[in-house]
């Protein structure tokens, strides 16, 4: 049998993990190393279903779109860094209000 | 099942649930420090995983953008969140633990944990002879201009994502210079280790930057890969103490950063003008083309990254 | 000079120019004003450009690289992306205008390329047949409409768009996921492609479910809309202009096209529980607008409740019901944009915008005062206002289709709409004890609210043109009323 579909699983799973911490955890840091592990469970699904066809070379197409993707989620992640900081500047906490207090 | 098989099964299924341990552990780790380095060892697994389905390409992405730079990124981040946060304690609490707090969690946990079987079943459900567009890919290589599969969808079949894919880049730029940018980090004395470790690395990147920059029309790399490793020398020059002196960083920085979403959207004005579809490449010189454009690429990646590592805002007057 | 008009692609204009322009705001700061406008009236002349031609030859399909689908990404101009694209350049030019008044020289530069690249990101997005080209825009509308709302810079702003980036941030990947998903089932992104493809299998209505819910978090359709009005009361007057009146309608515009392109069949129960949704929103969003104590944040729970509107056209599922959703959209993108804009007006004169000491503005901005009514009349769904032909559309279509239970959801709007509407024009006749000081409003500020808000109720009057318009190269699915 071919490894290849676990891989996809584990991608649902960091998905899944991902999203909860991102629900649960008040830290804005947190919450973006939360989003970065979905997106990285997402960009597996998406690759490892492309390499199921055994004996051919794998589809190029997805992983085209996980570069696309990687490089969408490391600006996006600068920028939510640097909005990080400025929150953490003005409130005195790198949380969200209404988190804070339950 | 031969013992090759039996061997990589076991290997991947181990490579597969150290993933999922990491990223739990990465997430729930009480101190943000120790949480962002096993992030970094999280990404280094995933380039593990991406060898072992066979997308070298994105491995390569994978170990520069999302374990190197992503990796500086936080640590830089939490180290100025530390000089302005005094109550580090409250930061690792999950939101409350009041009774209610923990009810909101574990009803989460279920209905996420529910999601995630779904998931799971629906995967095993996919059909397994979905052929994707891999021979259409392979029998339009040829009109391409290039021979390396990924490259020629990212800069040729669906070079329009590419460049929208360009200006997020540059458009999160703006967004960190728009805030204000941050307070420039003082100037630390030069470690010698560092320093010593800069001059060494600094032209070995250099180098590997133009290698798959080069590597990409035929092998895995190319344009993101090589910006991603040009972005890292200057992440490790700023580290060092480096300062880019001013008069470097007010045109020239422009230009430098919109050289690549330039070039590319001269390229698409010219084809709108002459009336033919957006971005087609002229089948004789789609080669040259694509080179043009993935250096001009390359030198914009790699100054937007580490621009954004630095984070301090254009210096010159005209930029606020 | 004809011939190039001819061969040129407008619609490759549309995306291409703006993103130019932002560029070289962001080259010349010094320019950047200059350059914004310039932009504008470009576009203007693309969009015009584009909708003669499509108005005389009908809907077509651009292979981008000349590839063609699927391999390559295709972009489709027909009735419905040409209405959502004039949408957005009549409302981009009201508020380039108004902004180049708003905004003091520091913000000004920072504000401009930021804006360009929002517009020419929901041009792109209007424009794509593609769903993977589609989360590409996705992601740069978020961050430029994130990178927007920040620019104000207060504790409030910067609180706001963090939790607007992390909620857009996770409905992009969770429509991902879904393109994921729909990748490996049916082997292709492009809608054409997959409308011919696509079965209602478990796994296409696992990824239509994610695609789903990935978008109407971005749309802030209740219960996910909690995001929404922090976001749309501090960002500055003309962002909020432009986050309500267009940025929310283009992930409400995907699940348009996903759900016309290529969701296989109607099934009520999914249909009318999104009624549901729709119905609470319009509850909710018209309470909450009522307790509001400030304009910009009355105005926002409004959007809630207009976003609940369109929900409300999936369980009517007849064309009539779709065609009103439509007209919805476009006319509430006039109004509300004339609503914020109006909004801004008030706090740059006064200084506030608390609603209970707007002393006399009346005297103060005739002008603005006006706008903010006459949007009104439309948000309410007076005649002869673009907001009545679109309820009337909704209402008859209920009724006819017998489930008179939405036609009482859409006449319950009506009554929130007029009460908040009301109460914002009787504080600003009633005067307050201690008087305040004003600043002036430039002239071209208050004109850019006003005409948008006169637009959105003349829009009501050539009905029958933009209703045509609306149908070219598709018709609307669900069976045509008798």
């Amino acid at each position: 049998m071919s490894s290849v579909p676990l891989f996809a699983l584990v991608g649902a799973g960091l998905f899944c993990i991902g999203l909860y911490a991102l629900i649960v955890y008040a830290h804005l840091l947190r919450k973006i190393l939360a989003i970065n592990v979905m997106g990285s469970g997402v960009f597996l699904v998406l690759a490892t279903l492309a390499d199921r066809t055994v004996n051919a070379a794998p589809d190029p197409v997805p992983h085209a779109m996980i570069i696309t993707g990687i490089v969408v989620a490391v600006a996006t992640t600068a920028f939510a860094l640097v909005l990080m900081l400025k929150v953490a500047e003005k409130t005195g906490r790198a949380e969200l209000p209404d988190e804070r207090t339950g | 099942m031969d013992r090759l098989t039996l061997v990589l099964w076991i290997f991947d299924s181990v490579t597969g649930l150290g993933l999922l341990l990491l990223a739990g552990w990465a997430l729930a780790s009480p101190q943000l420090f120790r949480g962002i380095i096993l992030f970094v060892a999280f990404s280094l697994m995933m380039s593990i995983a991406w060898v072992r389905i066979d997308a070298p390409d994105v491995a390569l992405a994978e170990i520069a953008i999302g374990a190197g730079l992503t990796g500086a990124l936080l640590l830089a981040a939490l180290s100025r969140l530390g000089d302005s946060e005094p109550t580090q304690e409250s930061m690792n609490r999950p939101i409350e633990r009041s009774y209610r707090a923990r009810t909101f969690r574990s009803l989460t946990a279920s209905l996420l944990a529910a999601v995630a079987v779904a998931l799971v079943f629906l995967i095993l459900a996919l059909p397994g002879d979905s052929e994707g567009l891999g021979a259409e890919v392979a029998a339009s290589l040829d009109a391409s201009g290039v021979s390396s599969p990924v490259t020629a969808v990212l800069l040729n079949f669906r070079g329009y994502d590419t460049l929208l894919e360009l200006l997020v880049l540059l458009l999160a730029l703006l967004g960190v210079w728009s805030l204000g940018g941050l307070p420039a980090q003082p100037v630390s004395p030069a470690v010698l280790v560092l320093d010593t470790l800069a001059r060494i690395l600094i032209p070995v990147l250099l180098l590997s930057s133009a290698y798959l920059l080069w590597a990409g029309t035929h092998a895995p790399g190319g344009a993101f890969q090589a910006g991603a490793v040009l972005g890292a020398a200057g992440v490790l020059l700023s580290l060092a103490g480096w300062q880019v002196r001013q008069r470097y960083t007010g045109v020239t920085l422009r230009l430098l950063l919109i050289a690549g979403p330039s070039l590319f959207l001269a390229f698409a004005l010219y084809t709108i003008v002459a009336g033919q579809s957006l971005l087609e490449y002229p089948p004789q010189r789609a080669g040259v083309m694509i080179v043009l454009l993935e250096v001009a690429a390359t030198l914009s990646i790699g100054t937007t990254l580490a621009a954004l590592f630095v984070a301090e805002g254009p210096r010159n007057k005209e930029g606020q | 000079m004809e011939a190039l008009a001819a061969t040129v692609s407008w619609d490759a204009c549309l995306i291409v120019l703006p993103l130019l322009g932002a560029i070289a705001c962001f080259a010349w700061p010094n320019a950047a004003k200059k350059l914004a406008l310039g932009t504008a009236l470009a576009v203007l002349v693309s969009i015009a450009s584009l909708t003669i031609r499509v108005t005389a030859a009908g809907a077509f399909r651009h292979a981008v690289g000349a590839w063609g689908a699927p391999l390559g990404i295709e972009l489709l101009v027909d009735g419905l992306s040409l209405v959502m694209l004039s949408a957005t350049a009549i409302v981009g030019l009201a508020i380039t205008i108004y902004s180049a008044g708003y905004f003091k020289a520091d913000v000004s530069s920072r504000f401009w390329p930021l804006w360009l690249f929002l517009w020419a990101s929901l041009n792109a997005l209007f424009l794509s047949s593609d769903i993977f080209n589609l989360y590409v825009a996705l992601e740069l509308t978020g961050l430029a409409a994130v990178t927007l709302t920040a620019l104000a810079g207060s504790a409030d702003a910067l609180t706001a768009a963090a939790r607007y980036l992390l909620v857009s941030l996770l409905g992009s990947l969770t429509y991902l996921l879904g393109v994921a998903l729909v990748y490996h089932g049916f082997g292709s992104v492009d809608m054409a492609v997959l409308a011919g493809r696509v079965e209602s299998t478990p796994v296409f209505w696992a990824a239509f479910s994610l695609m789903f819910v990935g978008l109407a978090l971005k749309t802030a359709l209740f219960p996910f809309h909690f995001w929404l009005p922090p976001a749309h009361a501090s960002a500055p007057a003309p962002v909020s202009a432009a986050l309500s009146g267009l940025v929310i309608k283009a992930s409400f515009y995907i699940l348009m096209r996903l759900w016309f392109e290529i969701v296989p069949a109607d099934y009520s129960t999914f249909t009318n529980f999104l009624g549901v949704l729709g119905a609470a929103a319009v509850v909710w969003g018209g309470l909450q607008a009522l307790r509001a104590k400030r304009l910009k944040l009355l105005i926002a729970y409004s959007t809630i409740m207009q976003v609940g509107y369109l929900f409300l056209a999936f369980p009517l599922a007849v064309a009539a019901a779709w065609r009103g959703a439509l007209y919805l959209i476009l006319s509430h993108a006039l109004a509300k944009s004339a609503m914020f804009l109006a909004a801004g007006n008030i706090l740059y004169c006064a200084g506030h915008d608390r609603i209970e000491s707007l002393d006399r503005i009346a005297q103060r901005l005739p002008m603005s005062l006006a706008a903010f009514a006459v949007a009104g009349v439309s948000i309410m769904g007076l005649p002869p206002s673009g907001g009545f032909i679109a309820k009337w559309l909704m209402v008859e279509a209920a009724l006819k289709s017998g489930q008179w239970w939405w036609a009482v959801t859409l006449v319950l709007g009506s009554l929130f709409a007029a009460a908040y509407v009301f109460k914002v024009v009787g504080y600003a006749f009633t005067q307050a004890e201690a008087p305040h000081t004003s600043i002036d409003v430039p002239a071209a500020m208050e004109w850019a609210a006003l005409a948008l808000a006169v637009a959105a109720v003349l829009m009501g009057l050539i009905a029958p043109w933009i209703l045509a318009s609306m149908e070219i190269g598709r018709a609307f699915p669900g069976a045509a009323i008798p």
